[in-house]
C-alpha cells in the first residue's frame, strides 16, 4: 500500500514535470509524453526507483481501459456530419492498419536477413 | 506553475457520481470479456461506451455533464501514460544485439503507418478535422489523446479510432505475418505493437512472453517516435 502511493506520487510528479517543461521549452508534445521520457531517462540512469513505481504502475496500466471510458463514450456523441462518413474512416483504420503491418513485415525481413 | 496546478485540481474537483456510470460500465465490460474468453471484439470498452451512452439518453443527463464529472479518470491518463516509462525501462534494458533491425524496423513502420493513414484520409476525401483526430491513431491511447489534443482533433473520434486500429491490427496479423514470411514471434510482437499498441501487446502476450516483450517496446517507443514527427508530417497534409 504504502510503495502504491509512493509510486504514485512519483508519476504525479513526473506528469507536473512534464507539463512544466514542455511549457518552459515551448515544445510540441504533450506533456505527459516528456514526463514519460523524463521518467525513462531517469530509470536507465539508476533504477532504484523501479521498485517503488512497479506497484503503481503495473495497476494504472492493467485498468488503463477504464480511464478510457469517458473519452470513449464521447464516440457516439459525435454528431451526424461525422456519423455518416464512418464508412470511410473505417476504410482508412482498418487498410492503412493492414498496409502498414504488411510494410513492416517486408523491412523486418530485409534487416533481419542482412543482420544472420 | 499555478495556472497548471489550477487546471489539473479543477479536472479532479469536478468529478461527481457520473464516474460511477464509467467504473459500472467497465465492470460490466470486464466481466463479459473475460467469461468470453476474452474475444476480441467483446472488448470491455466496446461493451461499456454504448452501455453508458443508452443510460445517459435514459436518464436524460447531458454528455458535457457527465464527461465533467468523470474528471478525476481523465486526470489519471496523465499518470497513466507516465507510468510506460516502467515496462519501456524495463525492456530496454535487456535489449540485445537486435537493437539496430529493431530501430530500422521500428523508424520506418512507425513513419509509413502514419503516412499511409494520412494518405488514405485525403484518397477518402476526408476534412481536416478528421484527419487531425485519426492522425496518431497507430499510437498507444495515453498519448494519442495528448497528440490530438495539442493539434485540436476530437478526442471521441481518437478514442474510436485508435480502438478500431487496435482490433483490426489483431485481426489480420496472423495472415500478414504468413504472407510476409514473418516467422519469428519476436518480430511479431515489435510489429503488433508499432501498428496495433496496447490491444496488439495483450494480444502478443499471449503468444508468449517474448513476443509480449517486443510488442511492449515497439509500443512505447512508437509513442516517442510518432510524437516527434507527427506535427511536420501532419503540416504537409492539412490543407
Amino acid at each position: 500500500m504504502k510503495k502504491l502511493v509512493v509510486g504514485l506520487l512519483i508519476l504525479v510528479f513526473f506528469h507536473g514535470l512534464g507539463e512544466q517543461g514542455v511549457k518552459w521549452l515551448e515544445l510540441e508534445v504533450p506533456g505527459q509524453l516528456l514526463g514519460m521520457i523524463l521518467l525513462l531517462v531517469v530509470l536507465s540512469v539508476n533504477n532504484s526507483l523501479l521498485s517503488w513505481l512497479e506497484s503503481a504502475s503495473s495497476q494504472l496500466i492493467r485498468y488503463i481501459g477504464l480511464l478510457f471510458v469517458p473519452v470513449t463514450t464521447g464516440a457516439f456523441f459525435l454528431g451526424p456530419e461525422i456519423a455518416g462518413q464512418f464508412p470511410q474512416i473505417a476504410a482508412v483504420l482498418i487498410g492503412s492498419t493492414i498496409v502498414a503491418q504488411w510494410f513492416m513485415g517486408l523491412v523486418i525481413r530485409a534487416v533481419s536477413k542482412s543482420n544472420e | 506553475m499555478n495556472e497548471m496546478l489550477m487546471h489539473q485540481w479543477q479536472l479532479i474537483a469536478g468529478s461527481s457520481w457520473p464516474l460511477l456510470l464509467s467504473v459500472i460500465g467497465f465492470v460490466i465490460g470486464l466481466r463479459i470479456y473475460n467469461r468470453s474468453g476474452k474475444v476480441s471484439l467483446l472488448h470491455p470498452l466496446l461493451i461499456a461506451t454504448p452501455l453508458i451512452y443508452f443510460t445517459l439518453n435514459l436518464i436524460e443527463l447531458d454528455f458535457s455533464l457527465y464527461y465533467q464529472g468523470n474528471g478525476l479518470l481523465t486526470w489519471l491518463l496523465g499518470p497513466a501514460t507516465v507510468a510506460l516509462a516502467v515496462p519501456l525501462s524495463q525492456q530496454l534494458r535487456q535489449l540485445p544485439a537486435l537493437f539496430k533491425p529493431l530501430s530500422i524496423a521500428l523508424l520506418l513502420g512507425g513513419l509509413f503507418a502514419t503516412l499511409i493513414a494520412l494518405v488514405m484520409v485525403k484518397l477518402f476525401g476526408l476534412n481536416d478535422t478528421i484527419l487531425l483526430s485519426l492522425a496518431p491513431k497507430s499510437v498507444t491511447s495515453p498519448i494519442a489523446l495528448g497528440l490530438v489534443e495539442q493539434l485540436g482533433g476530437i478526442t471521441g473520434l481518437l478514442a474510436m479510432a485508435t480502438m478500431v486500429t487496435g482490433l483490426a491490427g489483431i485481426v489480420v496479423a496472423k495472415t500478414v505475418f504468413q504472407l510476409t514470411g514473418v516467422a519469428d514471434e519476436r518480430w511479431q510482437g515489435l510489429i503488433l505493437g508499432v501498428t496495433a499498441h496496447a490491444i496488439g501487446t495483450a494480444k502478443a502476450f499471449e503468444t508468449s512472453p517474448r513476443c509480449g516483450a517486443f510488442a511492449t517496446l515497439g509500443m512505447g517507443l512508437n509513442g516517442i517516435w510518432t510524437s516527434l514527427f507527427l506535427p511536420v508530417a501532419v503540416g504537409l497534409f492539412v490543407s
